[in-house]
């Protein structure tokens, strides 16, 4: 062994490395598929999907609807509402807490079998005034204390019973909870009433249904309910039942691309690492022949020989599990983390629930063990015991061809993922650096939707605000909003217009003023809104650019849009802007309408956005924070650039860039330590040829070149599949997207490149070390 | 005068030691002359063939080969004066396994950068001198040592050497062999082809027009 100690090295570092990434990838795949596994009877719950005529499909529906048919169909086990509406301050001991709230009926549990820490779940959502807290919130408020009896008031009027506890529940899992209220509560509620109509598509339903439900006849008979209920049927396409198991890739879809991916890259590492300890001991092997002929003389049978070689590479495998694990607890799940943490909440790996990884990477390291222990003894041991005794085998050649076929695969496996992380890199660059129809340079954006104590104090204080910053020098221009680039809320809703009875889905948002000129968005036709001129209740709209096109307006003189179902004048429609992503690129720019507020209508504004002269930012920013402090408010006021909150949406995929970078990273040093070891292998075999060469009159760079040239033509072959392969796969991956770069050549040429300069170095070293050895020495080895 | 020793010698560390394995040389080789190195194993002879071929260096003393100084020589000089004038013939034939007898004679050229059409030309000629146009597609592992040893000259003749340094030729062949090569140097020496050949055998040593004894790196004078 330890005349092999360079081998051996190389075989550890690349076995720990590879077992330890495809520990962490299966791990992560493992934590996502197991993250409802406390969901029983998962198979029958399903949730609704409204399709509408014009193509747009959205998990929401009318809130009336589940109850219509909670009433018509007796297949129905169990239903829910998952609805939310508010996030209400919750209060314990004179300290407030805001949580994500969903309003849900009793038989919540009859539909997801969510375990209870504290708290019957038959009856924890029974009556009207009780509350369900998951665990995160319990131990927010009331510490390892089990809350169940104690009273929370809930935005200073209610008084609310905490019935139950969640367990804890896995950030992978299809709920993002909070607390849980009786839809009772809501139905309290004035302003939701109004909205609860059979117009308004902005409830998720659940159901659980009987395993014998046939599902069409129980989508038709929804449709029938559509029919008599909906006030325009006709806009509906469909509403399907579909299968909850599904709902998280629908939800968040790059997930279903870094799921399949993981998947895919440690399946590949893993070939990759099987491939190379395969090569390397093939390599070994050949120099032990005569060990093995020897030992077949003293009467060695198969069998012991084999168990010997899979003893050896047992310990490898052991160790570099062991090793691997260190490196999967230190460093690869706290990096994993970091890249998915904000998106998804972070993992964290626990013996008793999460044992089947340790089992599944023994099972790993056992079967790992046998293939590579058995395959190059089986060839060995066939090999007459003559030939093998003077340790020397003419069988390189056709072993030589097999290895090839076997880096060939590994380098278009490490192409690919080169070329996946040059196009990503590419995708992002591009979103990140697009035109977006608007200046993003240079603008602070705060939030002032702060839950104010005293509203009308508040209001005072920001208007003295504002005419401070119409008066700063610094101040280009100021605005403030309901929503800003990144942050557009989905919130749809259906114009016509009167006058040619076309239909629009628009989305919408409401500003003030200012909007546009601190975001420099152009003004195509008409003008801006004037808080001169306009009033929210003289119903002022600016359209985008989209939304001409779908009305299909020349001009927009005297042309105004109704609302779909309501009687009323109407809005004038005064000015257009010119299409800007108000949200990623990854989505196509839809019509928007902004609608008019005043400065003074804070309930409706959620952001102030000021443009500053470049260079005085933190100057401003400073400015308008040490204002808010006179105010008294529940949240604190928070600033940021509108560069990074643009930018902060793509951090998901920019995380999915980095896995892939680390996997590229890892499948091409992998390979290249397989293709060092054998490289090293075959230029130790081939000592006496070079040395015959040089006295032949051979220089250096010919013997180089002799020694490399194979290689790297496996490299362009791999290149040549790698490609189409990658360009398959992005090009459908790209489709996703509404604005996208194209594929260009020099990709996937760089790829390749990268791949080649990587793979001539390796081999380059060695051959270099073998070329300048003088042939006097290599000559006498005889 | 093809080549010139004057002092030389090759002097080597071992740990601490200097050994000297070739001690003060002095040798003057005229164009034509064929000569044979004597001496037991371990007294130079393959270390003096090394020096004199330009595989190796001496470390001291003067080598002046076609009136050239070699040991002021660069490597890429020295290397393209070898290829030019020298042929090597080894003991142990050493032929490349995974090239053909044709293959094998045609390395040299390769480095030489002869063009293609010459290169056919000239190993079809040694081929055909050699009587062994019917074996150039075979491997060297399906010859005689003979037959190999005979591929392993044309080889070091292929580029028409003026010298031809043969370390032990006939050293792995039987007698018949032995003094069939033996044979072909003398015709190949008659054409003008300077030859030192190292050897153990007084009966080949008896081939050449001139014997050379070494003893612990030196030159025994009779």
């Amino acid at each position: 062994m330890s005349k092999n100690k360079l081998l051996s090295t190389l075989n550890l570092l690349g076995l720990s490395i590879g077992i330890g990434s495809v520990l962490t990838l299966f791990f992560s795949v493992y934590a996502y598929y197991n993250a409802d596994s406390n969901i029983e009877d998962q198979e029958n719950i399903y949730y609704l999907k409204t399709t509408t005529t014009a193509g747009d499909a959205y998990k929401q529906t009318p809130y009336p609807l589940l109850k219509e048919i909670i009433k018509s169909s007796p297949e129905v086990i169990a239903a829910t509402h998952l609805q939310n509406w508010n996030q209400p301050w919750l209060e314990y001991n004179e300290s407030e807490f805001q949580e994500r709230t969903n309003y849900v009926e009793p038989e919540f549990f009859q539909v997801f079998s969510l375990p209870l820490k504290h708290g019957n779940p038959q009856t924890a959502l029974k009556e009207k005034y009780s509350i369900v807290l998951t665990n995160n919130v319990s131990q927010k408020i009331f510490g390892d204390k089990n809350p169940v009896g104690k009273t929370l008031k809930v935005n200073d009027s209610l008084n609310l019973n905490v019935t139950g506890v969640l367990e804890s529940i896995s950030p992978y899992s299809a709920f993002r909870l909070g607390v849980l209220m009786p839809t009772e509560l809501l139905e309290d509620n004035p302003d939701f009433v109004a909205r609860a109509n059979w117009n308004d598509s902005f409830s998720l339903n659940y159901l659980h249904l009987r395993s014998t439900t046939n599902i069409e006849q129980f989508e038709s008979r929804v449709e029938e309910l559509i029919k008599k209920n909906y006030k325009d049927p006709d806009l509906i396409a469909s509403i399907k039942l579909m299968p909850f198991a599904g709902m998280r890739t629908d939800s968040i879809p790059v997930v279903d691309t870094i799921i399949s991916g993981c998947i895919a890259a440690s399946v590949f590492i893993l070939l990759i690492v099987l491939i190379n300890l395969l090569n390397l001991n093939t390599s070994t092997m050949h120099r032990r022949t005569k060990d093995i002929s020897v030992r077949k003389i003293l009467g060695s049978s198969k069998k012991h020989i084999i168990v010997q070689f899979c003893i050896e590479n047992g310990i490898l495998v052991l160790v570099s599990i062991f090793i691997s694990g260190l490196l999967f607890l230190g460093f690869l799940l706290p990096k994993l983390n970091n890249i998915y943490g904000a998106d998804f909440g972070k993992i964290s790996f626990n013996i008793i629930n999460d044992y089947p990884v340790i089992l599944f990477t023994v099972l790993l390291g056992i079967v790992v063990t046998l293939i590579v222990g058995i395959l190059p003894t089986l060839r060995l041991i066939s090999i007459p015991i003559s030939t093998g005794i003077k340790g020397k085998l003419n069988t390189i050649k056709s072993n030589f061809l097999v290895r090839n076929s076997f880096i060939v695969l590994q380098f278009s496996i490490a192409i690919l993922f080169i070329c996946v992380a040059i196009i990503l890199n590419n995708q992002i660059g591009f979103m990140k650096n697009a035109s977006l129809g608007f200046n993003k340079e240079n603008v602070i954006v705060g939030n002032i939707d702060l839950e104010f104590k005293n509203e009308a104090f508040a209001t005072s204080k920001l208007n003295d605000l504002y005419s401070k910053l119409e008066s700063n020098p610094y101040v280009k221009n100021y605005s403030i909003s309901e929503v800003v680039p990144s942050n557009y809320n989905f919130s749809y809703t259906q114009f016509y217009d009167p006058e040619t009875d076309t239909e629009m889905r628009t989305r919408y948002a409401r500003t003030d003023d200012g909007y546009l000129k601190t975001l420099e968005i152009p003004l195509v036709m008409g003008r801006d809104f004037d808080e001169n001129l306009d009033k929210a209740d003289s119903y002022p709209v600016i359209i985008n650019k989209t939304a001409l096109k779908v009305l299909g307006w020349e001009s927009i003189e005297g042309k105004r849009l109704k609302g779909k179902g309501s009687s009323g004048v109407g809005y004038s429609v005064v000015g257009v802007m010119d299409d800007f992503h108000y949200q990623d690129m990854q989505n196509e720019i839809e019509p928007l309408i902004h609608f008019y507020r005043g400065k003074d209508a804070l309930a409706y504004h959620k952001f102030l956005s000021v443009r500053v002269t470049k260079g005085h930012e933190s100057d401003v920013q400073e400015f308008i924070a040490n204002r808010f402090d006179n105010i008294s408010s529940r949240r604190q006021y928070e600033q940021q650039y509108l560069t990074d909150k643009v930018s902060a949406q793509y951090r998901l995929i920019e995380g999915m860039l980095k896995t892939v970078n680390v996997v590229a990273l890892l499948t091409i040093f992998i390979s290249c330590l397989g293709m060092f070891g054998l490289i090293s292998f075959m230029a130790k075999r081939r000592i006496k040829e070079i040395g015959i060469r040089k006295v032949l009159g051979a220089g250096v760079v010919k013997i180089v070149i002799l020694l490399s040239k194979d290689y790297i033509l496996l490299v362009g072959i791999a290149s040549v599949i790698a490609f189409p392969i990658a360009w398959y796969s992005m090009n459908a991956w790209l489709m996703d997207f509404a604005y996208s770069i194209s594929l260009k050549w020099w990709m996937f040429g760089l790829s390749g490149f990268i791949a080649l300069l990587i793979a001539s170095f390796t081999v380059g070293i060695q051959a270099l070390k073998s070329a300048t050895v003088n042939p006097t020495k290599s000559l006498k080895t005889e | 005068m093809i080549l010139k020793l004057n002092n030389a010698s090759k002097i080597v560390n071992s740990g601490s030691n200097k050994i000297a394995l070739l001690d003060n040389i002095n040798l003057n080789v005229e164009e034509g002359e064929f000569i044979s190195l004597m001496g037991p194993s371990g007294s130079g002879k393959s270390t003096l063939l090394n020096c004199i071929g330009m595989l190796d260096n001496f470390t001291e003393g003067t080598y002046a080969f076609l009136d050239e100084s070699v040991h002021t020589m660069k490597e890429r000089q020295r290397s393209k004066l070898y290829k030019e004038y020298i042929g090597f013939v080894f003991q142990a034939y050493h032929l490349i396994d995974e090239l053909t007898v044709y293959e094998n004679i045609e390395t040299p050229l390769l480095y030489k950068n002869v063009k293609s059409s010459e290169r056919k030309a000239l190993v079809a000629d040694i081929l055909d001198r050699f009587n062994i146009v019917g074996k150039k597609d075979l491997f060297p592992v399906q010859l005689s040592g003979g037959q190999q040893q005979l591929v392993g000259i044309a080889r070091a003749l292929i580029g028409s050497p003026k010298l031809i340094l043969a370390d032990e030729p006939t050293g792995n062949l039987n007698s018949k062999q032995s003094e069939e090569i033996m044979e072909l140097f003398t015709a190949l020496n008659k054409e003008g082809v300077t030859i030192i050949q190292a050897t153990h055998s007084e009966k080949n040593a008896s081939y050449g027009s001139r014997i050379i004894n070494l003893l612990d790196g030196n030159i025994v004078v009779e």
